[in-house]
């Protein structure tokens, strides 16, 4: 559920933080440069135009706290007009690939203990000011001194420049997954230090300047962005828009009518099913590849969960289909793991799963002499589906639920509380190591975690430690059955929101799939054009 | 008593007797009329069909659950073989939901309208009957009331205590108070320099006799009424609760958190929303017929 | 009871003495009243769980970086200092910052309100607008077709949800007619008729059901009037038309129930706004609002909760002022009964 992208920016980078503890030598994969920056679209780009995108005020189209990649507590969320300011240093491809946009390569040494970044050359900020190695430093200090918990948790020991386009990351200890977590981090993101000294945080934040596609027009907090063509952006030929605007709107419903009465041309993130069937006929409607799948979190340290056969109750008591089918409308395909068909090492069966059996579910309730569950979910309507949709199922089996539902701030409450029960929620990322990865949800240090388990632990520290990926895939295969075996949690299926677009609109994300970072994906807004009509 | 701020500066009871003309009218000429004509009688039956439906027909012949439907019997249409009204996305038997929905929404809409009419009936004509420093504490504390957002408060309250149906009524009798009681203390000091009101009070009748007997009768028309208008609004504003996550927790039904449920799928599935507003519009719409009815029946001349 | 002063001079009517020291003792018990409000408002805020350092740095944040923040937001002084630093504040004209951008809430206001007033100012006159001459025409002819008609319209009106109204009217205008915009909001300084139109539908979304109601409401009373009063008979024995009646004397009498009732609703104005303002993609002050209460940001909610507290004390003067303006009694006082 995109919403998570709130929460984990902030809870996720602990988490990396206790994975470092045993973390091993550095992937030695996928680094070289590349010039183009992201999976093509089909028919061809029409330079020039404008589009205007809408954005639930619920969840993206909230920024409050301004664009200030050290401070905007909400980036996560708002990664489509962070990345349309500042651009990226690295993007995220699909199936879980890392493509350098604004650096061109990175490379590992002393053991993977050092990251070498290369920055493309002669690029500019819109102040006119040079894009060098000697800024993304000052950046990446900034960010790391900064108190948001936005900020990146990386074992930093030293950043460095090496001339104008080397970056140079000594890590106190060895990280493998550091380039992967760029792409969810803020130091993905790069301010122009000139333009931050002169304007002072407070107003940098409302008028931002970066070196990115687009260059901020307006911007009133949480309502609208307008946003205009960078003429120097690095890419030739790129953005093909003149005008990007951002609007807020309240709810799926508002933002379709809107889009038929052609007022925007793309929604992001439509989670209504009953709506995406309509939008179908009139609009392009594309399911992005999901990377985090909904799973049950069961709290393992206290009472019911604590105890297995009342966690087994639970999978056995779980018929997930009929729910994918009808709340769902048989978008996304079901799932026993964390990985998804988004991301790295995807692998939707585990042997040994417990799957649907009413029987033997009441025959554990029975043993147990009654199970009674709290569930708690997210405060949006297909969260709330699901979890009265399992309280049916799971009253057949004779399993008592209560069901309730939080807004973000009350649910972090629910956890740091540490008297929740059950949770449905999403888990997994593009890279199990990385963001709402696995630890995130299983890991002992996790405050989002109900799992305490040395040993599921150390499985998740090698995977993440690991240069090869067929060994990592490997270890990730054991903790996924490791998980089944020990009930922790069912797994559910692959949920990624969909884009709608207007006829004539092109691009990754909107007419092609995307591989989401955290649930949703970042369109890449400089490959999107607009061919079609459109207002201002 | 009445003499702080010159009577004539005060806001005059909206409509009934007290004319501007000359002199006053005294009350209570009442004239014969049939007790029950088809005014009264049709909104009546309508009223008790609903209500009665609401609270009683789930005791005498079973409907489905409201909440706990399967999911495998979702979004089924209407006239579905044991649905007759269909069923909600995730399996709950709509016109189940309707009735017991319809339970709760009017509780609200009657605990808030009485509340407000007592609490707030008698605040305004104590404060307008006793004047001076009465009149000036109540009407002061009620202008904080009326001029805080109600928004802050119902959140505080959902945030604070979690939301449930008591919290929803208290949260909005909290406002219903003070609009009643600014009526009824309009109603009431418009009396007040009427000759009749005078020559009571001259003849040493009690303030509580004169307060029942003489205030009551002219300031209940127009409270009613706004009571009858406002019991709808009630079940609106706890569906606008229900939007914002403040109302009657999910998945209890209640009228209004059904409408605001069901408007984030208005294109696709537009039932969902129109049931329950058309069980909401018979409800208003019989009760102002109603009240309209009796109005024109106890009219004082 | 009855007021002192005799009849005075028709020039010097109202500008006389009882208008100007109603104004002035009304404004004088505002301040209590404005007082009230936000005391009352902040104790609420610091009853909420959490507080705004917490929401902004997440679950996640060590209970050092909390103590750091709340330090440098004074949230760790205790209640009354706050509260008088922000009074302090207000009292000098300083309004403060936000305490989730840091933005001063004077800019926020100035970007935000123009908005939601235009929004609600529009709202409002539509309502009157479509409710006094339909309420005319329904109690002109009780039981008649216009007094059916309305009855009707006016119930279904009452009985529609505003958000449900707002995307209905959506679909009907600019989706299918494609007449009015679904979304977005047109400065004044930029179009003057764009921006009408822009405020169209949420100002009809949100002033139907107003409408409906005091339809409802007028022409209850209205129709007490023409059918209970002395003066009515009279004026028809001596043969003035009914129009006349109703529209001189009726109407007049009723505009104070009215008014009354006007002033109540200025504050549920607000919720409606919250809930509506999104629909369309306004910028106004209704999501600001909610999103502070949600951040525990009490320097903006204190300060939306003042200017709309402000509009309330202000409105209800000005009905006051109406009073004196509608009822010749009111303005030259009423001789001792």
């Amino acid at each position: 559920m995109r919403f998570w992208s709130k929460t984990t920016k902030s809870a996720r980078l602990g988490v990396s933080a206790g994975l470092l503890a045993l973390a091993l030598a550095a992937t030695a994969c996928g680094s070289s440069g590349g010039t183009s920056a992201s999976s093509g679209a089909s028919a061809t780009p029409h330079a020039g135009g404008s589009l205007t995108v809408l954005e639930d005020s619920g969840y993206e189209g909230a920024w409050p706290a301004g664009l200030d990649p050290a401070t905007n507590t909400s980036g996560a969320a708002d990664q489509s007009y962070m990345d349309s300011i500042y651009g990226q240093l690295f993007e995220l491809g699909s199936h879980g690939k890392i493509i350098p946009d604004m650096a061109t390569g990175y490379a590992f040494s002393n053991g993977g203990k050092t990251v070498t970044i290369h920055i493309r050359p002669g690029m500019k900020f819109t102040d006119g000011t040079p894009f060098n190695a000697q800024a993304v430093v000052w950046n990446i200090q900034r960010d790391l001194k900064s108190p948001c918990t936005c900020k990146p948790t990386w074992p930093v020991s030293s950043v460095t420049a090496q001339g104008t386009d080397t970056v140079v990351i000594n890590l106190k200890m060895v990280f493998a997954p550091i380039i992967s977590s760029f792409i969810d981090s803020t130091a993905n993101w790069i301010a122009s230090p000139t333009a931050l000294k002169k304007m002072g945080e407070k107003q940098f934040a409302l008028t931002p300047v970066g070196a990115g596609p687009f260059i901020v027009v307006s911007d009133t907090l949480s309502s609208v962005l307008v946003l205009k063509r960078n003429p120097n952006y690095w890419q030739k030929g790129r953005p093909y828009l003149d005008k990007l605007t951002f609007k807020s709107v309240g709810g799926d419903e508002a933002a379709y009518e809107a889009l038929l009465a052609g007022e925007a041309q793309v929604y992001e993130n439509m989670s209504t099913p009953a709506l995406l069937k309509q939008a179908a006929q009139h609009f392009t409607v594309v399911n992005q590849l999901s990377t985090s799948p909904y799973d049950l979190q069961l709290n393992t340290a206290i009472p019911p969960f604590n105890n297995i056969k009342a966690r087994e109750a639970i999978y056995y008591a779980t018929d997930i289909q009929p729910i994918v089918s009808h709340i769902f409308d048989n978008l996304y395909p079901l799932t026993q793991s964390f990985t998804a068909p988004g991301g790295i090492c995807y692998q939707p069966k585990v042997p040994g799963y417990r799957t649907y059996d009413l029987a033997k579910a009441k025959a554990l309730v029975k043993q147990l002499g009654g199970l009674t569950v709290n569930l708690g979910t997210i405060n949006i309507l297909v969260a709330k589906e699901t979890t009265q949709a399992l309280q049916t199922e799971w009253a057949k089996a004779g399993i008592k639920t209560t069901i309730s539902s939080y807004d973000l701030g009350p649910l972090i409450q629910q956890f740091t509380g540490k008297k929740w029960q059950a949770m449905v929620q999403t888990a997994g990322a593009y890279d199990p190591a990385a963001g709402v990865g696995v630890g995130f949800r299983f890991s002992s240090l996790s405050p989002f975690s109900g799992v305490h388990d040395p040993r599921l632990d150390s499985l998740l520290n090698q995977a993440s430690g690991t240069l090869d990926m067929s060994t990592r895939c490997k270890l990730y295969d054991q903790a996924a059955a490791y998980i089944s075996q020990q009930a922790y949690g069912p797994f559910y299926f692959s949920f990624a929101p969909a884009n709608i677009a207007a006829k004539g609109v092109i691009g990754p994300g909107l007419t092609s799939p995307l591989s989401s970072v955290v649930v949703t994906p970042n369109v890449p807004w400089e490959d999107v054009s607009n061919s079609g009509g459109s207002t201002g | 008593m009445v003499g702080r701020l010159p009577e004539a500066l005060l806001p005059a009871v909206p409509g009934g007797p007290g004319a501007p003309a000359a002199g006053a009218a005294p009350p209570a000429r009442r004239r014969r009329r049939p007790a029950l004509t088809p005014g009264i009688v049709i909104p009546a039956a309508m009223l008790a069909l609903i209500v009665g439906a609401c609270f009683l027909w789930p005791l005498v012949y079973p409907v489905p659950p409201p909440v706990g439907g399967s999911i495998l019997d979702a979004s089924m249409p209407p006239f579905s073989p044991g649905h007759i009204l269909g069923t909600d996305p995730v399996g709950n038997d709509i016109l189940s939901r309707i009735l017991y929905g319809g339970r709760v929404s009017i509780e609200v809409a009657l605990a808030v309208s009485l509340i407000g009419l007592l609490v707030g009936g008698v605040l305004g004509t104590v404060a307008a009957y006793r004047g001076g420093m009465v009149d000036t504490v109540i009407m002061r504390v009620l202008d904080v009331l009326i001029a805080f957002p109600a928004l802050v408060l119902a959140v505080a309250i959902a945030e604070g205590l979690g939301p449930s149906e008591m919290h929803v009524i208290w949260a909005l009798s909290f406002f219903s108070i003070p609009a009643f009681a600014r009526i009824a203390r309009a109603g009431t000091l418009r009396l007040h320099g009427q000759t009749f009101m005078l020559a009571a009070r001259l003849s040493g009748t009690r303030t509580w006799r004169i307060l029942r007997r003489h205030v009551t009768p002219n300031i209940m028309p127009q409270l009613v009424t706004f009571a009858l208008l406002g019991a709808g609004v009630v079940i609106i504003l706890e569906g606008a609760l229900s939007f914002l996550g403040l109302g009657i927790p999910a998945p209890a039904p209640s009228w209004g958190n059904m409408i605001a449920l069901g408007q984030g799928t208005l294109s696709a599935q537009p039932a969902l929303v129109l049931i329950p507003s058309l069980f909401l519009l018979a409800t208003v719409l019989s009760l102002n017929l109603l009240g309209d009815a009796l109005r024109k029946r106890w009219s004082v001349r | 009871m009855a007021a002192e002063a005799g009849p005075a001079p028709a020039g010097r009517a109202v500008l006389g003495s009882p208008g100007l020291r109603l104004s002035g003792r009304r404004l004088l018990a505002a301040i209590p009243v404005l007082w009230g409000v936000t005391f009352l408002t902040f104790v609420l805020m610091n009853l909420l769980p959490g507080n705004a350092a917490q929401e902004l740095l997440g679950a996640n944040a060590t209970p050092a970086d909390v103590r750091a923040l709340e330090l440098k937001l004074h949230l760790n002084e205790p209640f009354w200092t706050r509260y008088w630093h922000w009074l302090s504040g207000v009292l000098h004209g300083d309004l403060g910052a936000s305490l989730t951008s840091g933005q001063p809430v004077t800019s926020i206001l100035a970007q935000r309100l123009p908005v939601s007033f235009e929004l609600m100012i529009y709202a409002f006159c539509l309502s009157v607008l479509l409710a006094v001459p339909v309420a005319a025409a329904a109690a002109h002819r009780p039981g008649g077709w216009a007094d059916r008609l309305s009855m009707m319209v006016s119930m279904a009106g009452l009985s529609i949800a505003p958000y449900v109204l707002a995307l209905l009217l959506i679909f009907i205008f600019a989706v299918r007619l494609q007449v009015l915009p679904a979304i977005g909001f047109v400065p004044l300084g930029q179009s003057v008729v764009g921006n009408i139109k822009s405020l169209t539908l949420p100002a009809l979304a949100i002033g139907l059901p107003l409408a409906c109601f005091y339809t409802r409401l007028l022409r209850a009373d209205m129709v007490e009037q023409m059918q209970g009063e002395d003066y009515v008979v009279t004026a028809r024995a001596k043969g003035v038309a009914p129009w006349q009646v109703l529209i001189r004397h009726a109407m007049r009498n009723s505009m104070f129930g009215f008014l009354t009732v006007l002033g109540l609703n200025l504050g549920t104005l607000i919720g409606a706004l919250v809930i509506i303002e999104p629909i369309f993609a306004l910028p106004g002050i209704g999501q600001v609002l909610l999103q502070s209460i949600h951040d525990r940001d009490i320097v903006v909610v204190e300060a939306v909760v003042l200017v709309f507290a402000l509009i309330v004390v202000l409105a209800n003067l000005l009905t006051d002022l109406l009073y004196a303006l509608l009822d010749p009694r009111i303005r030259y006082g009423r001789p001792a009964a």
